[in-house]
């Protein structure tokens, strides 16, 4: 059996990629699929406590979690969609509304 | 005691009055003279049910007085507590009180009904506060403590500054009311310290009954009850125009005749001497407050005497007098006060205040409203422009003329009764004090001067030729309406001295231990009065005084030139009219003194404390300013924001809280 903390140094590395991803990339659907590998590094520390505890609860809310996941993309993506029909990029550095 | 049970509606109609007209709209009351009708009919109410009262408590009283009350404020806190009543006290001093007041003022808002008719829609404004000022003067009158008094002191206050300032579209009107308020508050204040003094010396207890039973249980000693009968005589001094604050009184006759008529006889200016006779119990213990007030009373009636004798103006010139007479009512009692001191026996002094207040009452009211009547038919208040009037205003000519010969104190007229009896009542201080032969001498030059520029007044308006052809020519006898008024006050002001003769001395007493007068027939005090050397001194003087004006003002055998023929005497003649300098000192001292401190107080305010609020919130609005900046707007800044918070707190978790 492989140890956890494998488990946990791979969902460890993920979250760091995404996380990167998430503060540098200037193309918001490279920033979705980065939330998506972070969310994925969530989903391994899941499944992999599930297993280690030998309880199912945890990979319940991987399903659950992965589920939650896809409707989010949907969203994202309709919202990435209307941006650039109304502002011509996805570029993230063009995109300042949240402001004063 | 049926009647008295219902003293307390005395006030209450017309207030009801003041109610009716001053909050039912113009639309109701324009056909209807502004409201005249119901101001007329409330006075009167409370005119008859006061004469019922009156006339109760000086027949049947045994002289303990009526009370009747109810608790206002109750204050209950550990070892400190007293209570504030609202109530009546009904004695004989209150009820001539209510006698003048509610009689005078029912005449006085049925003059009104010819003098104001041309004031247009302001005529309802001119009943709804006049009523007002009826009111709260008739509730003065039968308050029943201190503090009640205090509250209709301050109402009259307010009234009488609604009132003289009436015409507030001029600029002397309105200055002259702000002038007659702020004067008066000095007084005010000086009142309401007094009350302090009471309040802590009697323990909370401000009632009349109780100050008066209580007088020996003052805590505080001789120099506090003192300071404090001298702080409430202060008050009277504000209210009743006495040196060194006559100013606002000449100023008042700004207001409407009819308004000054009410001010100098029944209300407002009778109010301090009311003052002083109804805290007579208190003011006697302080034979120091009572000498002072006899040197103000006696000053004060020849220092106003003198400004009366050249002054042009008619309404002025009664203004001066008023002023002057209030002088010899402050003296009579002042006297009559130092002399009980002394010697705790019957004197005449209580009775010759309040006896002249009365008869002071009648004849004032009559010349106002006389010299109202005069306006009226002369449209000008300056006695230069008129001359030769008695030809066509001869009711009002007459009248005038027994209201002159009342106050300058001829027999049988009133002004002679009660005026004698002031100066008995100072020669009778010499015993005591040398002071009062300074005071008696200043009584008889009054006399004197009160005659001659009294006539001057009545030639100069009525006798001779006329000097203003157009205002003579346009001269009409007062509708009747006013004149009727007239005519029941000159009945009074020859007639209401006789009541001297009726035992106006042995009913009108101020309550005081060992106080008894003799009983005395009406015959054994004529021949008291006439058989005295001091009654013909003034009945000399007076006549001199008239004598005088006849001569320059009517004959001419002396030119009044000559007043002011050499330098000496035309300086002396413009300080006069100058009023000594006071208006000018009142002036400088407000607008460099006060303004001055104003002035500093506005710096403090505006630069100190206003600076600092606000350069605190500009400081605050340029912070936010410089902050706002962190908002760019990029999602990802924000972001890494959050991702550098969250690991800084799982750091600090792992380092400082030790979690992991």
């Amino acid at each position: 059996m492989i140890p956890i903390e494998y488990f946990l140094a791979l969902s460890g590395i993920l979250f760091v990629i995404g996380a990167l991803g998430v503060l540098t990339k200037k193309n918001a659907i490279v920033v979705l699929m980065s939330v998506e590998v972070m969310l994925n590094a969530a989903n391994i520390n899941f499944v992999a406590f599930s297993a280690f505890y030998g309880s199912l609860n945890g990979a319940i809310f991987a399903l659950v979690s992965i589920a939650i996941a896809a409707a989010e993309v949907a969203v994202g993506l309709a919202i990435i969609m209307n941006l650039y029909k109304t502002r011509d990029t996805i570029s993230l550095n063009k995109i300042n509304l949240l402001r004063w | 005691m049926a009647f008295a049970e219902y003293a307390w509606l005395i006030p209450i109609f017309p207030l009801i009055a003041f109610v009716v007209i001053g909050f039912l709209g113009n639309r109701l009351f324009k056909k209807w003279e502004g409201g005249a009708p119901v101001a007329i009919l409330m006075t009167a109410i409370s005119l008859v049910l006061a004469l019922a009262v009156a006339f109760e408590a000086l027949t049947t009283g045994d002289g303990t007085p009526f009370v009747q009350s109810l608790e206002w404020l109750v204050v209950q806190s550990g070892e400190f507590n007293f209570t504030f009543n609202m109530g009546i006290y009904i004695d004989n001093l209150s009820a001539l009180m209510l006698i003048v007041v509610a009689f005078i003022s029912t005449l006085v808002v049925i003059y009104s009904l010819g003098y104001m008719h041309e004031e247009g829609e302001k005529k309802r404004r001119y009943y709804a506060v006049i009523s007002l000022f009826i009111s709260v003067m008739l509730g003065l009158v039968l308050a029943s403590n201190f503090l009640q008094m205090f509250i209709f002191w301050e109402l009259v206050g307010l009234c009488s500054y609604l009132l003289i300032g009436f015409w507030n579209t001029r600029p002397s009107a309105a200055s002259a009311a702000k002038k007659a308020f702020l004067v008066t508050r000095i007084g005010d204040i000086m009142f309401m310290i007094g009350l302090f003094v009471f309040f802590i010396g009697f323990q909370g207890n401000l009632d009349y009954t109780h100050i008066f039973n209580n007088v020996d249980a003052f805590v505080g000693g001789d120099a506090l009850l003192t300071f404090g009968t001298l702080m409430i005589f202060g008050g009277a001094i504000g209210k009743s125009a006495q040196f060194p604050l006559h100013d606002w009184l000449p100023d008042a006759m700004e207001g409407p005749t009819t308004v000054s008529a009410l001010i100098h006889a029944a209300t407002m200016v009778k109010a301090g001497v009311y003052l002083v006779a109804r805290s007579y119990p208190v003011m006697v213990e302080t034979p120091d407050t009572m000498l002072f007030i006899a040197f103000i009373g006696g000053f004060t009636a020849l220092f106003a005497a003198t400004m009366a004798l050249n002054n042009t103006n008619i309404k002025r010139v009664l203004a001066y007098s008023t002023v002057s007479q209030l002088g010899y009512m402050f003296l009579a009692l002042g006297a009559g006060g130092y002399i009980y001191y002394y010697h705790a026996d019957f004197n005449v002094g209580y009775a010759a205040g309040t006896f002249h207040l009365m008869n002071h009452a009648f004849f004032k009211a009559l010349l106002f409203l006389s010299a109202g009547a005069v306006i009226h038919a002369a449209h000008t208040e300056d006695m230069r422009l008129m001359g030769g009037l008695s030809k066509k205003l001869k009711i009002t000519s007459l009248v005038m003329l027994i209201g002159c010969i009342s106050i300058a104190g001829i027999p049988p007229f009133s002004g002679f009764w009660s005026k004698d009896l002031v100066l008995e009542a100072a020669f009778e201080g010499i015993q005591y004090n040398g002071l009062f032969i300074l005071l008696y001498a200043f009584g008889l030059i009054t006399a004197f001067l009160t005659a001659f520029y009294m006539f001057r007044l009545w030639f100069l308006t009525f006798a001779g030729k006329p000097r203003d052809q157009h205002t003579y020519d346009h001269a009409h006898e007062a509708p009747k309406v006013m004149w009727v008024p007239l005519a029941i006050l000159a009945v009074l002001a020859f007639g209401s001295g006789f009541a001297f003769l009726m035992g106006f001395e042995s009913v009108l007493v101020p309550g005081l231990e060992g106080f008894v007068p003799h009983e005395a027939s009406a015959v054994d005090l004529l021949v008291a009065v006439f058989t005295n050397i001091l009654t013909y001194a003034s009945i000399l003087a007076a006549v001199l005084g008239i004598g005088l004006a006849y001569l320059v003002y009517y004959k001419g055998t002396i030119n009044p030139a000559v007043f002011t023929a050499t330098p000496a005497r035309k300086a002396m003649s413009n300080v006069l009219l100058a009023r000594y300098g006071f208006t000018k000192a009142y002036d400088w001292f407000g607008l460099k003194v006060i303004y001055g401190i104003s002035k500093v107080v506005d710096f403090i305010d505006r630069r100190i404390i206003d600076g600092l609020i606000n350069g605190i919130s500009a400081g605050l609005i340029r912070a936010g300013g410089f902050l706002r900046r962190g908002q760019t707007g990029f999602v990802q800044s924000y972001a890494a924001v959050i991702v550098a918070g969250v690991s800084l707190i799982v750091i600090l978790l792992f380092y400082v809280g030790g979690v992991i």
